[in-house]
């Protein structure tokens, strides 16, 4: 009986075990750096900006000592579609041309298609980096936090930071109940339809029943918790320890947006 | 699925009737806590559906209904609550899935919100089509001026699309015959890309009116089937004056009657509770248990009298607290110590180790609540309830869905509470010995052979023998299960064993128990053996057929009954598990007669059924479709004394009667030794061996 291979899975909202420089940050900063690196990167998406910023979500994973495992398994078709894109856009064509032997390639088409597919995988590193790092209860109070300046505009940001805490809490519990909705479905005969009509007309009602059964199971959760907070006498705390930045995080902070900044020149003067 | 059994006596409010939330005066107020839970859960719910589609592939189609919890939430509520649940979603989306999960829970937000919100209005479809063009138009132009701003990230990407195009045409055009075509089509969407507002405008009113439209009815069929739905939320926070002092609490013929009900909740009860008293509160189910924990905090008795010094002060500091049934709702923070301060006044200080500490939880101020037992979890909302420094401390039921071992630790901890903490501590148990560690005990129940109480078993030696050894000549194996491993996340940092090497066989007819404790991966066994899971390593072969290639060979009924009834009507429910018509009346009633129900609850609707009916409609589908074998996930788990007694003895019977082979997972051996006669214990994933188990399973941790 060998083990059979199996695809890593997607893991959610569960850091990586261990600790590091980049596990003890408090969680404010590291929603402040993917805030202001996606919004450098929507502005001036150039090869320069990606590449350092690539470079910063990578030390970060480095330094964080994420294991190879932590990245789930990327299934084929996603391949087949990126070989796909990468083909048609060669064909594309367009400047600039690139010279090898005797050859003329247009490589304009290719240059772009990689550019976005870069932009999109910094971007996919930047969160998964925040995910693989941030324990979950850490992010409703770094927000309560970062939102304190808006409670002069009679933003409830109190109220959304416990409403972001509870939704994080019941998440993981309304994720089991859907594999088990899922699983009570696989259980089931299937029924044999004549048409594509009748076919997507069952699809429909399927996922309606399904969603009513999904939607009756959070009203009773729902209900179960509003109890157990009119038993706290309804909310105040929400975290046990205070959530404030410390001197590494203004180090991160810095050095985040030294990079930024030397990034936005770099781009400007770059393409004049 | 036992809250309809537990409180039969609760109102059941429609849960479309009940009152709209009043927004007092001008000046919004901040949110309710059923409003706060409410927009968590609906918001966690969409987020879940929207990461779901997301992240699998091919579901894309299931974005089209994320906009029904948040429809649902503006349809109940005013706008404050739903924009927090949009808060709520689209962080959660934006922490897992990027900003594309950030953008599709906020655009089901927008939409679902605006049909929810038409709904209430009375609107009808003409409006909903209505708004949405207008909606569209609003998000389109919000887009254009987004992509107006962000000119290089705008020409990068038409550039690519551009690209992309062009690199299809240029291959098509190598065909002779298509290459007209294909340089029409290059100069159309050459127009089209350089006119992108017009495509974008277009692209959104279409998107937003496909949406609207699909939620709007989505929306309308799931409010259809939830006007059945009782709503089981029981406290109600009670504003009141004054300085915080409910003890002592005096009552004298307090009486409590539900509007409409025909008979006492529960019936006069003079009562007096001081200081420093322990006091056990037993009697029958219905005999109004829970209808007293509501008048300690604060539910006006019908008639009679309760006093007070003061304010009951229900979850305030020095007031009253109670901790209920249910181990995972009453836990409301994510992370061990946060859920011990969850709720204290801004400012307070706590001494969350030494709390932590008297409850048995010593150290585990970091842990994730999402891995704790249940009975952890119930030691962890004790703690929380200290924290309030309570005069009373109300205990609704909490051992009742604990398994032994967890039970025991608890009765450890309330034991000599009250004398220790100069509190008064009401028990309220359907357990015999816990009513005994009390100083006094209150009876609710008249009749004293109406007094069911449930003991609990010391457990008899495993009898099953690990090594397939069948035990008589003519035994036929059903399932077989060869040195099965299965490890979770297998490759990753968070790869976890749930079970090492199990084998074992059921045979025909058997009845098996297996047993274990939490986290002992007795689930993970039940999900393999019914094909649901694939197992890392060895196999399980059902009539030597790989179980994960026939699912529904083998039956399962998994704990929570109401998640396996996927039809809104018993009838359309067993037909739809067995896999036959539901227009045909005479096999739906003889499936119900298998499980001891009456045919006439075949037209009686999924929502109404009792947890214990609940389970036997499940277990109807399941036998309808004559399973190898089946399998019950913690059957007894919060049924009633006298629901357990009756679905026990159905199981026996289906089983001496008809062959039914049955394997139950359970934490508990109460009354099923008749059912199961052969026990495997599971231990840290693995069969414990029959010398070991009996001391480690009897023994008090």
């Amino acid at each position: 009986m060998s083990a059979t291979r199996q695809r890593r899975p997607v893991v959610l909202l569960r850091p990586v075990p261990g600790t590091s420089v980049i596990h003890q940050l408090w969680a404010g900063t590291k929603l402040i750096v993917v805030v202001v690196i996606s919004i450098l990167l929507a502005f001036y998406p150039g090869w320069i900006v990606i590449g350092l910023m690539a470079a910063l979500v990578g030390i970060a994973i480095w330094l964080a000592h994420i294991p190879r495992g932590a990245m789930p398994s990327i299934p084929w078709w996603v391949w087949i579609l990126l070989l796909f894109g990468a083909v048609t856009a060669t064909l594309g064509g367009g400047e600039p041309i690139l010279r090898l032997w005797s050859l003329d390639l247009e490589v304009g088409g290719l240059l772009k298609f990689l550019r976005i597919t870069a932009l999109s995988i910094v971007l996919l590193a930047l969160g998964a980096m925040v995910s693989w790092t941030t324990n979950v209860a850490d992010v409703a109070p770094a927000i309560a936090t970062l939102g304190r300046p808006l409670r002069p505009l009679r933003i409830p940001v109190d109220d959304w930071a416990v409403v972001l805490a509870l939704a994080l809490r019941a998440f993981p519990m309304l994720l089991d109940e859907f594999r088990l909705l899922y699983a009570a479905r696989r259980l089931r005969p299937r029924a044999v339809l004549p048409d594509g009509r009748a076919k997507r007309r069952r699809w429909f009602t399927d996922m309606v029943d399904l969603l009513a059964a999904g939607v009756t199971v959070a009203l009773r959760r729902a209900d179960e918790m509003g109890d157990a907070i009119t038993a706290r006498g309804g909310t105040g705390q929400i975290a046990a320890a205070p959530s404030r930045p410390r001197r590494a995080d203004w180090v991160a902070l810095t050095i985040c947006a030294a990079v930024c900044a030397l990034a936005m020149v770099l781009e400007i003067k770059g393409l004049g | 699925m036992v809250r309809t059994d537990a409180l039969p006596f609760l109102e059941r409010t429609d849960w479309q009737n009940r009152a709209m939330t009043s927004v007092g005066g001008k000046r919004a107020r901040s949110l309710t806590p059923v409003e706060t839970a409410q927009a968590s859960v609906m918001g966690a719910l969409s987020a879940a559906l929207a990461i779901v589609s997301v992240v699998v592939p091919f579901a894309g189609g299931l974005s089209l209904l994320v906009t029904v919890p948040m429809g649902l939430l503006g349809y109940r509520y005013r706008l404050r609550v739903l924009l927090a649940a949009t808060f709520a979603a689209s962080a959660i989306g934006f922490v897992i899935a990027g900003i594309s999960g950030f953008m599709v829970v906020l655009n089901c937000a927008y939409v679902g919100g605006l049909t929810g919100i038409i709904k209430r209005r009375g609107g009808g479809a003409p409006t909903v089509i209505a708004v949405s063009i207008v909606a569209g138009v609003l998000n389109g132009l919000l887009i254009i001026a987004a992509l107006t701003v962000l000119v290089r990230l705008r020409t990068l990407a038409l550039d690519a699309i551009a690209a992309n195009i062009d690199g299809m045409l240029n291959a098509i055009s190598a065909v002779p015959l298509l290459r007209e075509s294909a340089e029409q089509t290059r100069v159309i969407t050459a127009a089209i890309l350089r006119n992108w507002p017009v495509l974008i405008m277009f692209n959104s009113i279409f998107s937003i009116m496909l949406v609207s439209v699909v939620g709007w009815w989505a929306l309308s069929r799931v409010l259809d089937r939830l006007r059945g739905i009782p709503d089981v939320h029981k406290l109600e926070a009670v504003t009141e004056p004054g300085p915080v002092v409910p003890l002592p609490i005096r009552m004298s013929q307090a009486r409590f009657r539900y509007p409409g009900a025909d008979h006492d909740a529960l019936a006069p009860l003079s009562l007096t509770i001081a200081s420093g008293e322990h006091v056990a509160v037993v009697g029958a189910n219905g005999s109004g248990k829970t209808t007293l924990m509501l008048l300690l905090c604060g539910r006006p008795p019908t008639s009679g009298r309760i006093d007070r010094p003061g304010a009951i002060g229900l979850g305030q500091l020095g007031g009253t607290a109670v901790v209920m049934q249910h181990p995972e709702s009453g836990v409301l923070g994510t992370r061990v110590a946060d859920d011990v301060v969850w709720g204290l006044p801004p400012g307070t200080r706590t001494d969350v180790a030494g709390l932590l500490g008297e409850v048995g939880l010593a150290g585990m101020e970091e842990r994730d609540t999402g891995g704790l037992s249940g009975g952890e979890l119930q030691r962890l909302a004790v703690a929380a309830a200290l924290a309030r420094q309570p005069a009373v401390l109300i205990a609704d039921e909490i051992t009742s869905m604990v398994d032994q071992r967890g039970r025991e630790a608890l009765l450890g901890v309330l034991s000599g509470l009250a004398d220790r903490r100069k509190m008064a501590l009401v028990h309220i148990t359907h357990y015999n010995n816990e009513a005994e560690i009390a100083d006094r005990t209150v009876n609710l129940s008249d009749s004293v052979d109406n007094m069911v109480m449930v003991g609990s078993t010391a457990p008899p030696a495993p009898t099953a023998t690990p090594i397939p050894t069948p035990a008589l000549s003519n035994a036929v194996p059903v399932l077989y299960v060869d040195r099965v491993g299965h490890v979770y996340g297998s490759g990753t940092p968070w790869a976890k064993t749930a079970l090492r090497d199990v084998s074992f066989t059921v045979n025909e007819g058997d009845g098996v128990l297996i047993h274990g404790g939490n986290g002992s991966g007795k689930s993970t066994l039940a999900w393999i053996m019914a094909g649901l899971t694939k197992p890392t390593t060895g196999s399980c072969l059902v009539r030597s057929r790989p179980a994960h290639e026939h699912v529904g060979d083998v039956a399962i009924a998994f704990q929570a009954a109401r998640l396996q009834l996927l039809r809104s009507r018993v009838d359309l429910e067993v037909a739809s598990a067995a896999g036959f018509s539901p227009w045909d009346t005479h096999r739906v009633v003889s499936a119900l007669a298998t499980v001891g129900l009456d045919g006439s609850l075949a037209r009686r609707r999924v929502d109404q059924l009792s947890g214990g009916q609940m389970r036997r409609v499940a277990i109807a589908g399941l036998l309808a479709r004559r399973p190898q074998a089946l399998i019950l996930d913690e059957p007894l788990a919060g049924l009633d004394a006298a629901s357990q007694r009756g679905l026990l003895r159905l199981l026996t019977e289906l089983r001496l009667n008809t062959g039914l082979t049955v394997v139950v997972i359970s934490h508990d051996f109460a009354g099923l030794e008749e059912l199961c006669p052969r026990i495997l214990h599971l231990e840290n994933g693995m069969v414990a061996p029959a010398s070991r188990a009996t001391g480690a399973a009897g023994g008090v941790s």
